[in-house]
């Protein structure tokens, strides 16, 4: 075997509270494609952001043919023949064509010579077999058509290593085909491909070999020919369901929140779901399955453009977060910092937020007293650690923070709480506590959608569980059908299991 | 339509929609006002121009990374005030010295301003609000034993007479040294947007940020430049500046930079990033101060009626580079899709048939 283009020796990597990586070693030849896999959060990003310069290991050790090398930037990256192309196309929409692939070139004189540097980028495009008007302006190109200036751009820098990080997830079938196409004729002059995927179906179709990685490990790395599907999935989910995630059994009553056919074009489609009061509906997906966006649509934050919301048997139409806070429908989002929390504001402050016309006086002014009583109540009953309430939230552990953000909407009293990925970025003690909460609001009666990367999580809380891939709703398993298996078999989009969930 | 989308790109044919307007104005005013087709028209619209020109060559750099200076105005106002006192007290500066002078303290302030925008990483917009106060201040303290002013009459001879000067003569038509310039400027201005690399990659940077930290190139030292070439244009500026006028107070320069906003926003330079040219920005200040001299010259048009007319001319040409270029823009994304099309179906055909 020849020797390894770059290679990966023992990496690892923390980001405060998480392991993104611990003691990921891998390997990547030249003429190889190489697909890279696992569930959100495994640390497929962090491992790429190494190999690019962007982060530095906390330790390990990467080889480039052999030597030892020590990457700051994207730009030393480059200059090693390591090039990354991502989900966003890196393009420059007011720049042409030909100008976007000899942008960062420096050995091209000190001018710009636009005839030689047209026919230089037709030629680049030739040879990948693309054709394409060069003296065009990037900003009415396709996704796809971005993708291979980005391609074209890499290959005039001699680039060796070619990192391709989910290239496929806004492409149609047609133009992953030619993408592929593209991809293999790289392989066969000898440059070695990364390819992170998120459809399995396509990483068995191009891969060479497939390495998956869980929870920042690396879990196997075998060629394609001695894995199958099945031995995938299993290595991608593969945990146990903690025993901590007790779920204790409520009444279900009637159905509050039902959905008909909710479509948004280009984002979902056809999504339908009852929710009765006292349940939990968990929503389990990969990156870009848009789970996210039905919440959103039911929050009136981007409204849906098709589709049937009916609300305690009543046909609603929501257009705004005011009316769906009316309707009763609260949304606890998983960006706390962007559009959850005010974080310079106290705690007290940030808890009546939604609610604040409740707390003013005759005068139209906020009675400060009233505010402090209920954020008192709050923090004892979700137990904040803070001493005062009138303690800014920014001074908060992520924990607490998003007890906070809970505190905010439990205020509202919903009839439909939203929570979307509550436990994200805090730690196990603190999830355990959001964990009793969205026990403690079920048995109160409230319908809770839990929206949740966390595969053990969303099996553990959930009666019933809604599997997304692409916009597309994969299935509804009830808590005794799903395994972690069957989820994340829907959730990449692989057909057999909608079959197996059949027959 | 297919034939045009072929030669001019939607920035061309911006840029021909302001030398329209330009003639519009011209022939409108010319009929509306006697004795407007003079030379004395054509010098004191052109001379009016040179200044700003240049400024707003300065904010043009800038404004294609995504940035503004607005401490241009102060930055003249010192060069000139500078060159002012010096020559006061100086007369065997010559003309060529005092304009590097100028132009040396022109780009020491947009150093300072370059280093806080590209290495301090503050706000383009606060942080040359800041300086600009900051260089006014200095204008005052320097100006203190001068009693805060500069007058022409303790100027040497060459600097009273410099506005005056003529590079040629075509009939009634007398084109100014200051003019030249100001032109010169613009065709370098030009010439380096056009064919240096630093040039394209100010585009790539106000185009996608985040794709030109990825893309291997120094994106704060490219910032960095822009602003220290903007400080030596608007030094030039200063230069200008003192010469056109002689007597100068402490205000001197104020809301140039404005102008030169002005100049660049009627000339297609989106300031938002990205896009925009030089010629562009020329075609605007030219717009701007054909209209304003005109506005002038018509009695029917109060003061402030002008500076209405000219604020309305702003909006409107942010208003149509928000809808009509992007209109114009689908229209050749289309065009060259149809082009891509072509090409394909030709390639296919010259292949055999497997």
């Amino acid at each position: 075997m020849t020797e390894p283009i770059l290679e990966l020796l023992h990496i690892s990597k923390r980001f405060d509270m998480t392991q993104a990586l611990d003691d990921v070693s891998l390997a990547i030849y030249p003429g190889e494609i190489h697909a890279l896999v696992g569930e959100n959060g495994a640390g497929k990003s962090t491992l790429i952001k190494i190999a690019t310069g962007v982060h530095q290991p906390d330790t390990g050790e990467i080889r480039v043919q052999g030597r030892p090398v020590v990457i700051h930037n994207s730009q030393e990256a480059q200059a090693l023949g390591i090039a990354a192309i991502y989900q966003e196309p890196m393009i420059f929409p007011d720049l042409n064509v030909a100008e976007n692939i000899f942008i960062s070139h420096r050995s091209r004189g000190p001018f710009v010579r636009w005839n030689q540097m047209y026919k230089d980028a037709e030629e680049i495009l030739a040879k990948l077999g693309v054709v394409m008007d060069v003296r065009q302006s990037a900003q009415g190109l396709t996704v796809a058509q971005q993708q291979t200036v980005e391609i074209a751009r890499a290959i005039s820098l001699d680039v060796r290593v070619l990192i391709m990080d989910e290239p496929t997830s806004a492409l149609s079938l047609h133009e992953v085909q030619q993408l592929f196409k593209l991809v293999r004729s790289l392989r066969d002059r000898g440059i070695a491909v990364l390819f992170i995927g998120h459809r399995l179906e396509e990483v068995f179709e191009i891969a060479d070999r497939i390495t998956v990685l869980r929870d920042g490990k690396l879990i196997s790395s075998r060629p394609r020919s001695e894995v199958t599907v099945e031995q995938v999935i299993r290595d991608m989910v593969g945990r146990e369901v903690e025993e901590f995630f007790a779920k204790s059994s409520v009444q279900h009553g009637e159905v509050v929140l039902s959905v008909r056919g909710l479509t948004k074009q280009n984002v979902f489609y056809d999504v339908n779901f009852d929710l009765r009061r006292g349940e939990v509906l968990g929503f389990a997906g990969l990156v870009g399955s848009h789970r996210t966006d039905v919440a959103l649509a039911l929050f009136g934050i981007e409204p849906a453009d098709a589709g049937e919301i009916t609300i305690d048997g009543k046909s609603v139409r929501i257009r705004s977060p005011q009316q769906a806070m009316e309707l009763g429908i609260a949304y606890v989002t998983e960006d706390r910092r962007k559009y959850g929390l005010v974080m310079p504001m106290p705690i007290c402050a940030n808890i009546t937020l939604p609610t604040l016309p409740q707390f003013l006086n005759g005068l139209g002014l906020i009675q400060r007293q009233k505010e402090i009583e209920v954020a008192e109540q709050f923090r004892q009953r979700l137990n904040i650690m803070t001493p005062s309430v009138l303690n800014t939230v920014e001074r908060l552990s992520g924990g607490n923070q998003q007890k906070v953000l809970l505190c905010k909407w439990l205020n509202v009293q919903p009839k439909v709480l939203i929570l979307d990925e509550p436990t994200r970025g805090i730690d196990v003690g603190a999830k355990v506590e959001v964990h009793h909460m969205i026990n403690d609001l079920a048995a109160q009666g409230i319908g809770i959608i839990l929206i949740s990367s966390d595969l053990p999580e969303v099996l553990a809380m959930s009666d019933r569980i809604l599997v997304m891939h692409e916009g597309r709703q994969m299935g509804i398993y009830t808590r005794e059908e799903a395994t972690q298996e069957k989820i994340m078999a829907a959730a990449m989009g692989h057909p057999e299991a909608i079959l197996e969930r059949q027959a | 339509m297919k034939f045009i989308t072929r030669i001019l790109r939607p920035e061309q044919v911006r840029e021909l929609v302001t030398l329209f307007l330009i003639v519009i104005i011209v022939l409108g005013f010319g009929t509306l006002l006697t004795d407007y087709y003079t030379g004395r028209t054509f010098v004191r619209v052109s001379t009016s121009i040179a200044i700003i020109a240049v400024v707003a060559m300065a904010q043009t750099l800038v404004a294609i990374t995504r940035n503004i200076d607005l401490s241009l105005g102060a930055i003249v106002g010192f060069c000139a005030f500078f060159l002012g006192v010096q020559l006061s007290y100086h007369h065997e500066i010559g003309p060529v010295p005092a304009a590097l002078i100028a132009i040396a303290i022109g780009t020491a302030m947009g150093m300072i301003n370059g280093l806080i925008i590209a290495y301090g990483r503050v706000p383009a917009i606060i942080t040359t609000i800041g300086t600009m106060a900051i260089y006014r201040t200095a204008i005052v303290l320097y100006s203190a034993p001068e009693g805060g002013i500069v007058s022409a009459h303790r100027l040497p001879m060459w600097a009273r007479q410099f506005a005056s000067w003529s590079i040629f003569k075509v009939g009634d038509l007398d084109f100014r040294v200051m003019v030249g310039i100001a032109i010169a400027v613009v065709i370098l201005i030009q010439l380096m947007l056009t064919y240096l690399p630093y040039g394209r990659r100010l585009y790539a940077i106000g185009s996608n940020p985040e794709a030109a930290r990825i893309a291997g190139f120094p994106a704060q030292r490219i910032v960095f430049l822009a602003y220290l070439i903007g400080g030596a244009l608007a030094g030039l500026g200063g230069y200008l500046f003192l010469l056109q006028y002689g007597n100068l107070m402490v205000l001197a320069g104020e809301g140039l930079e404005f102008d030169a906003v002005a100049a660049a926003v009627v000339g297609g330079v989106n300031i938002f990033g990205g896009t925009g040219t030089a010629i562009g920005a020329f075609l605007g200040a030219t717009l701007i101060g054909t209209l304003d001299y005109s506005l002038r010259r018509w009695p029917a048009i109060s003061e402030f009626w002008r500076n209405a007319i000219l604020g309305l001319l702003i909006l409107l040409a942010v208003a149509t580079d928000s809808a009509i270029m992007a209109r114009l823009r689908l229209i050749w994304a289309r065009a060259a899709a149809a082009r891509t099309t072509e090409m394909a179906e030709a390639k296919a055909r010259s292949m055999p048939q497997a």
